[in-house]
């Protein structure tokens, strides 16, 4: 299969000097269904706005589909469609409106256009409130309808920035399956950035994780937790600012530990191991013996949130959660 | 072709988004409604006194084309506040990862002021013929006082359109909007006679582009095809229109690429 997206020493510095994304390169392969990884402010948003023509990058050669990003932008415009993180539909239209207008700027011809409408609504179950202004809707109507709006066209590349963010779980299988089908069946290919790492999972064939404007790891999601090589045994201490040095050193000298490494938000210390079942007991009575008091231990094969902890030290969606409160009272503070 | 027609379907966007905001159209149409109907009163014995109104002109008769003016602003002014909430929504990018033509974007945005303005100058010159005011060239010099104000409406949409883009803050396109807009209807012959006026605000009054676009639609309403006011007055709006509809563009362009 030949690649669609091909991206080779991608560079981009704001007019600040912060360097956004910091030489990066990889590709995306035609019919592909990408995931692009990375805590906030990692450099995912700002990639994609570059793939998508919005923002004009500081160097580096960046091909879609054949077209060259600096001299055919607008053949790039033909064949993308995009859903942004923001959800951007026009409340004071109807959902019909909203896709009439969006396939009119993409010049299709009109006719076609209301085909097309009539299938999408059935398709993202909005039939119902076609007429209705979306302003009215709710938050997962929004968002469905703003993922139509990107698909009016049939694009051959489609770019979702978080598609399912906000949305409650029976919405996102609704749209996890619609995007695997579309993948499946229409071959369309699919770079999606998600901080739900199940989703990930679930959907994308291959990753790449981005932090500090770098790729930190790219692969299968099989291969990403292969080379973790261990399982990993999460654990919590009763206090674990005062224990954990002492806890990591005790870890560290057993026999079958790997690697132990602090771990932000509710645990405490991670410890990755070759057949972690048979170390639990170990464990417990290492600490015991130590006066290290436990609260939990949670053991678990690779995952991609240890992927994600192992090349970026970070969980990826703690600092959401730590963000969004002071984003709430930022004004006030 | 691609302009024309993705122009027609922004101007249409812009469109059902105003009269699905019927809030909006009150609000700027209030203000001028409310000096045509009650300021207006407050002057009426103004025709009892000679030589301050022309002979035979009512002080609203006088009055309605510089309330038609601070309508023209009022409405230009949320242009500049359209402009920012495309661009805080989202709605502006997601326009332009689509091949639509981008001259149509700003073309869609002063057709549907322009038309705006027309409406409003519509209701306003109707309301005004209720009190009893009526325009002597009659149709064609009503075309001539819309085409006159809304091409004085896109010179000012010029302005908050790109002090929109530039500053991005809906409510800084209001302040420096609100600021500007009274000083240049008091420094103009818009609701006095120009001979009434003291003679330093009768000089600023000359470098004030607001005095010819109110000359012009005077003309039309009780001088008849005054050429020699009309036909200047079109060239200085078409002179500030160039100034602010190139800033407008540069900022636009900054925006897009």
């Amino acid at each position: 299969m030949s690649d669609i997206i091909t991206v080779k020493d991608l560079v981009e510095v704001y007019s600040d000097g912060t360097k956004a994304v910091d030489n990066i390169s990889f590709n995306v392969q035609e019919g592909d269904f990408f995931g692009f990884l990375g805590p906030n402010g990692a450099g995912k948003s700002t990639t994609i706005k570059i793939l998508t023509t919005l923002l004009r990058k500081t160097s580096g050669s960046v091909i879609v589909a054949g077209h060259d990003l600096d001299a055919e932008a607008s053949e790039i415009r033909k064949i993308i469609g995009v859903q942004s993180q923001d959800t951007t539909v026009d409340g004071d239209l109807t959902g019909r409106e909203n896709l009439m207008l969006q396939g009119h700027f993409q010049q299709l011809e009109t006719s076609q256009i209301k085909a097309r409408v009539a299938e999408l609504m059935k398709l993202v179950e909005l039939e119902s409130a076609a007429d209705k202004r979306a302003r009215n809707y709710s938050g997962g109507m929004k968002k469905r309808l703003d993922l139509a709006t990107a698909l009016i066209h049939k694009p051959r590349l489609l770019f979702l920035d978080e598609p399912t963010t906000g949305l409650d779980p029976q919405s996102r299988t609704v749209i996890w399956n619609y995007l695997q089908k579309l993948n499946k069946e229409e071959g369309t290919t699919i770079f999606l950035t998600t901080q739900y790492l199940e989703e990930a999972d679930r959907l994308c064939k291959r990753l790449a994780i981005i932090d500090f404007g770098k790729i930190v790891a790219s692969g299968t999601p099989a291969e990403l937790k292969r080379q973790i090589g261990a399982d990993s045994i999460k654990v919590s201490l009763e206090n674990c600012i005062k224990d954990k040095v002492h806890a990591t050193e005790l870890l560290k000298s057993m026999t079958g530990v790997t690697e132990v490494i602090e771990t932000p938000a509710e645990e405490c210390l991670t410890v990755y191991a070759k057949d972690g079942g048979t170390l639990i007991a170990d464990i417990v009575r290492a600490l015991d013996s130590s006066d290290i008091r436990l609260t939990s231990v949670t053991f678990s094969s690779p995952s991609l949130d240890d992927v994600f902890i192992r090349h970026t030290g970070r969980r990826i969606r703690a600092e959401e959660l730590v963000k969004a409160p002071s984003r709430m009272f930022g004004g006030r503070r | 072709m691609t302009l024309f027609s993705d122009t027609r379907f922004i101007f249409v966007r812009y469109m059902r988004k105003l009269v699905r905001t019927p809030i909006l159209l009150f609000f700027s149409l209030f203000q001028p409604i409310l000096f045509l109907v009650l300021f207006t009163q407050l002057l009426t014995r103004l025709s009892n006194f000679p030589g301050i109104l022309p002979p035979g002109v009512s002080y609203l008769e006088f009055a309605t084309a510089g309330i038609l003016l601070q309508n023209a602003f009022g409405s230009a002014l949320q242009s500049g506040n359209s402009i920012v909430a495309d661009i805080d929504s989202g709605f502006l990018q997601k326009m332009l990862v689509t091949p639509v033509s981008r001259p149509a974007i700003l073309l869609g945005r002063l057709s549907s002021d322009a038309f705006r303005v027309v409406i409003q100058t519509a209701i306003i010159l109707g309301l005004a013929y209720a009190l009893g005011a009526s325009v002597k060239t009659g149709i064609v010099g009503i075309i001539g006082i819309f085409f006159t104000l809304a091409f004085f409406g896109l010179a000012w949409s010029g302005i908050s359109l790109a002090l929109g883009m530039k500053t991005r803050s809906a409510e800084t396109v209001f302040a420096i909007g609100g600021v500007l807009t009274f000083p240049l209807l008091f420094l103009s012959p818009a609701l006095f006679p120009i001979d009434f006026l003291p003679t330093w605000v009768k000089d600023v009054s000359m470098f004030n582009p607001v005095s010819y676009a109110v000359n012009a639609s005077r003309a039309f309403m009780i001088n008849g095809y005054d050429w020699a006011t009309i036909l200047p007055a079109w060239g200085v709006i078409g002179l500030v229109a160039l100034i602010t509809l190139s800033a407008t563009l540069y900022q636009f362009r900054k925006v897009v690429s």
